[in-house]
């Protein structure tokens, strides 16, 4: 991979790495600092990076390692973080406006109480979640990620997924009346 | 297993794309006939769809964004090896090792003396051990975490992230975000003696890629740390070993604090204190009771 391709290829992966890094530290302030840690190793280390391997999984990796290492020497812990709505909601812009309006707005109303279920969860569940999920990661790369067994990932998705949806069925009714 | 419940099982592993494509072809198969296994189907397809529609949760902030893109594009020069360079080496160095035969005589060479060399080593070590008492070894991992967890939430850089002095609410808050149950005791409550230390409240630290448990404690003002996590990420397995109640206890001093670790049911403890002798006391916390003063005696030192 030539270096300008890194560049452009590892800057895609950016608003992947920074809601990760805020799963992992709870504060904006520090999943700024560890995205930009994540990168500056990410540079100093680009030379390892071996043909056809994964960019993404590697900045995964590296991020997670930045942050353990960071909990072992860190002055402050880990608090919890107030999501920053505006940036959510930028996210959703760009929905298709030819649709019914109605319909558009109960799309958004669901996806916002699957993000809020999403981080209502426990941190271990919340991660899988979205390492599977919303990132795409096969069990053997989250293995590799989080240096455990592809059957512990199973595990622990399932329960996690369990957990989901046992939250989810417990709004749509509620949500489904407010809508009508 | 029916095959309706082998389907069922291997269901998710079909929708994580995770299954060989005969496999795949073998529950498509199954699921075109079946009405019972293609609604739950239906249903955990309908949810994954959801979930993963929904995403990304975040966005970069631009500030980041611009932070990042430029140190990315004035990065500095990788320390590193090119993966291209790194071949190139590589296949340079099998040619010459391959082609020059005095080369392909001195590696054995080389690879008998250094063996000699750890062979001897060994054997003075050895040697040198037979003639010492029982070895005490460094701290264990755990006991250094343990006692750097301790210090760091003394000097106030790991706040508490629940404050509480009730045990229940404490195991309660570790539920689902630790992998084992945490069962704090009431001794003080059940046993009506007057209170020797009071319960602070809890938070997780990390250890070995996941979370241990931390409570802490007051005990007239001196502090102690309980730190707990599965006996299957870590052993209490250095120090000096004192063996109560059949549980071995592991009794390391670290930077002047006592942490005494040990493992029973499945856990793994580390109990951090600065306390006299072994630090023995700190163990009411837990052992409160009168009946637990002899197995706290019994941790003295001799």
């Amino acid at each position: 991979m030539s270096t300008a391709t890194f560049s452009q290829a590892a800057l895609e992966h950016l608003d992947s790495l920074y809601g990760y890094a805020l799963i992992l530290t709870r504060d904006q302030t520090a999943a700024e600092d560890l995205v930009q840690e994540t990168y500056l190793r990410a540079v100093r280390a680009f030379g390892q990076l071996m043909a056809n391997s994964n960019l993404k999984s590697w900045l995964f990796v590296i991020m997670r390692n930045a942050w353990l290492n960071q909990l072992r020497h860190t002055r402050s812990g880990p608090r919890f973080v107030e999501l920053d709505d505006e940036n959510v909601e930028s996210v959703y812009q760009n929905d298709r406006v030819n649709e019914d309006p109605h319909v558009v707005y109960l799309r958004k109303l669901e996806r916002e109480q699957i993000r809020l279920a999403i981080a209502d969860l426990p941190e271990l569940y919340r991660e899988i979640i979205v390492l599977r999920d919303l990132e795409g990661f096969s069990y053997q790369e989250i293995a590799t990620m989080l240096s455990c067994p592809a059957g512990t990932v199973m595990s622990r998705l399932g329960r996690a997924r369990a957990k989901l949806r046992r939250a989810l069925v417990s709004w749509q009714p509620r949500a489904a009346a407010r809508a009508v | 297993m029916s095959k309706c419940e082998d389907i069922l099982a291997r269901m998710i592993l079909y929708l994580d794309d995770e299954l060989e494509a005969q496999e795949c072809g073998n529950i498509r198969v199954h699921l075109a006939g079946c009405a019972s296994c293609r609604a739950s189907f239906d249903s955990e397809r309908r949810l994954l769809e959801n979930v993963r529609g929904c995403g990304p949760l975040h966005v970069a902030p631009p500030e980041l964004r611009a932070r990042v893109e430029k140190l990315v594009s004035d990065r500095p020069m990788a320390r590193f090896a090119p993966p291209e360079l790194r071949e190139r080496i590589r296949r340079t160095v099998e040619h010459f090792g391959s082609r020059n035969p005095r080369l392909r005589f001195v590696r054995p060479a080389i690879a008998m003396a250094a063996v000699l060399a750890v062979a001897m080593f060994v054997g003075l070590w050895l040697l040198n051990r037979s003639n010492r008492g029982p070895i005490l070894r460094g701290p264990s991992q755990f006991a250094m975490l343990a006692a750097d967890t301790h210090q760091r939430h003394i000097r106030g850089q790991l706040p508490l992230e629940l404050v509480s002095d009730v045990p229940e609410q404490i195991s309660n808050w570790f539920a689902g975000k630790v992998p084992f149950a945490v069962k704090l005791p009431n001794y003080q409550e059940s046993s009506g003696q007057e209170k020797t230390y009071r319960l602070e409240g809890a938070r997780l630290v990390g250890f070995k890629n996941d979370y241990a448990a931390y409570v802490a404690y007051q005990m007239r003002t001196r502090p102690i740390s309980l730190v707990v996590t599965s006996d299957k990420v870590a052993q209490p397995t250095d120090g000096e070993q004192i063996v109560a109640k059949g549980i071995t206890f592991h009794y390391n001093s670290i930077n002047g604090l006592k942490v005494l670790t040990w493992s029973d049911r499945g856990l793994t403890y580390a109990l951090v204190s600065d306390l006299e002798e072994r630090g023995q006391q700190s163990c009411v916390v837990c052992h409160q009771g009168v009946k637990d003063q002899d197995f706290i005696e019994s941790l003295k030192p001799r």
